[in-house]
């Protein structure tokens, strides 16, 4: 057999080997959680390596060495999701930087951080001062994190209003012009509702590129073709308008009429909009 | 345009927001949306009685103003 063949039958034989070596190992190890992970990840690539080229290794000892490689994280992180004792011992602890705003040198020089690269990870988290930073530990796989003062952390929605209602996962319908029931299911609707929402913008499926749905069941598309602009969905927005109508109809009747027991009827019906309105709107914004 | 008309296109809102709060608690997902939407809807269903209550309350004052 020549030299290059059994080069070539190797290498497929490591590549399928590989490829469900690292489907076992899972995605676990794309994160690189730990040192250790990371260095089973580079030697089980370079042992591959080797075998595929070397042709004085023998296939039996380099898959024994690559087994052995493979199985001992899997081992391992069975464990790990057993025993919390063993997970601390195998992939370590976070170590406190900064607490209550001070910095613990200490624990600096026990993970020999430099003041510099101290500095350094906090301007990479987008902090300058040291003073705004409230909690920073550096977790096992050396990524460090950072809790804000109250008072520096970035604004939210929660800060600002009282209730903002939950919004779901919008449901993508339509991938390359095919339609995709599945995810039709999951938002509860269906072809007939989605044929019919196309229809009202004027588009055909095949024109489709990609079609979203949100929670309040409003179709939002892309075309093939860039140049047609569709409108925004403004259900909600045009609903709300009509609302806030409603209730200015209602205060102007109750003004326009004479009738005493009417007059009362459009207040009451203009106050009971005002509360539906007040109701309605942290889901229609 | 008389009072009378006025009255009906209010109504012909009124329906719609009842059937757009419909559409809406019938297409959301999210559970919280829904039952405002429906308890909303249901609220609409009383405005509207009480608009159709003083449309035929006109009619009788103005019967010449009927069906406009």
């Amino acid at each position: 057999m020549p030299a290059w063949l059994e080069v070539a039958i190797r290498s497929i034989c490591i590549l399928i080997g590989l490829f469900i070596i690292t489907k076992l190992l899972g995605k676990k190890q794309l994160s690189k959680l730990s040192f250790f992970e990371y260095i089973v990840g580079i030697t089980i690539g370079d042992i591959a390596g080797t075998m595929s080229m070397d042709l004085d290794i023998r296939l039996t000892e380099g898959v024994t060495s690559i087994l052995i490689w493979a199985l001992f994280p899997v081992a391992i992180s069975h464990i790990s999701l057993r025993s919390k004792k063993f997970r601390d011992f195998v992939e370590g602890n976070s170590t406190v930087f900064i607490k209550n705003g001070k910095i613990l040198e200490d624990n600096l020089k026990k993970e020999k951080y430099t003041a510099d690269e101290l500095l350094e990870q906090l301007r990479k988290k987008d902090v300058f001062r040291v003073a705004d930073v409230e909690f920073a530990t550096l977790e096992a796989n050396g990524d460090l994190s950072i809790l804000l003062k109250r008072d520096k952390q970035p604004l939210t929605i929660g800060d600002i209003k009282p209730y903002v209602p939950e919004e779901k996962e919008p449901q993508t319908v339509i991938m390359d012009g095919k339609i995709l029931d599945e995810p039709l299911a999951t938002a509860r609707l269906n072809r007939g509702w989605l044929k019919q929402q196309l229809d009202q913008m004027g588009v055909a499926i095949e024109n489709v590129f990609l079609a979203q749905v949100d929670s309040y069941g409003q179709l939002t598309v892309d075309l093939y073709d860039d140049r047609i602009q569709l409108p925004e969905p403004q259900q909600k927005q045009l609903l709300l308008a009509s609302m806030k109508k409603a209730e200015a109809d209602f205060e102007l009747f109750s003004l326009q009429t004479n009738d005493a027991e009417a007059k009362q009827m459009y207040e009451q019906q203009a106050k009971h909009m005002q509360q539906l309105i007040q109701k309605l709107q942290p889901f229609l914004m | 345009m008389t009072i009378g008309s006025q009255v009906k296109q209010s109504l012909a809102n009124m329906k719609a927001i009842h059937a757009t709060l419909q559409q809406l608690a019938l297409t959301s997902t999210n559970e919280e949306a829904q039952r405002a939407f429906h308890e909303a809807m249901l609220e609409t269903e009383q405005m509207i009685a009480a608009l159709k209550g003083r449309i035929s309350t006109l009619e009788r004052e103005e019967p010449q103003y009927k069906g406009m």
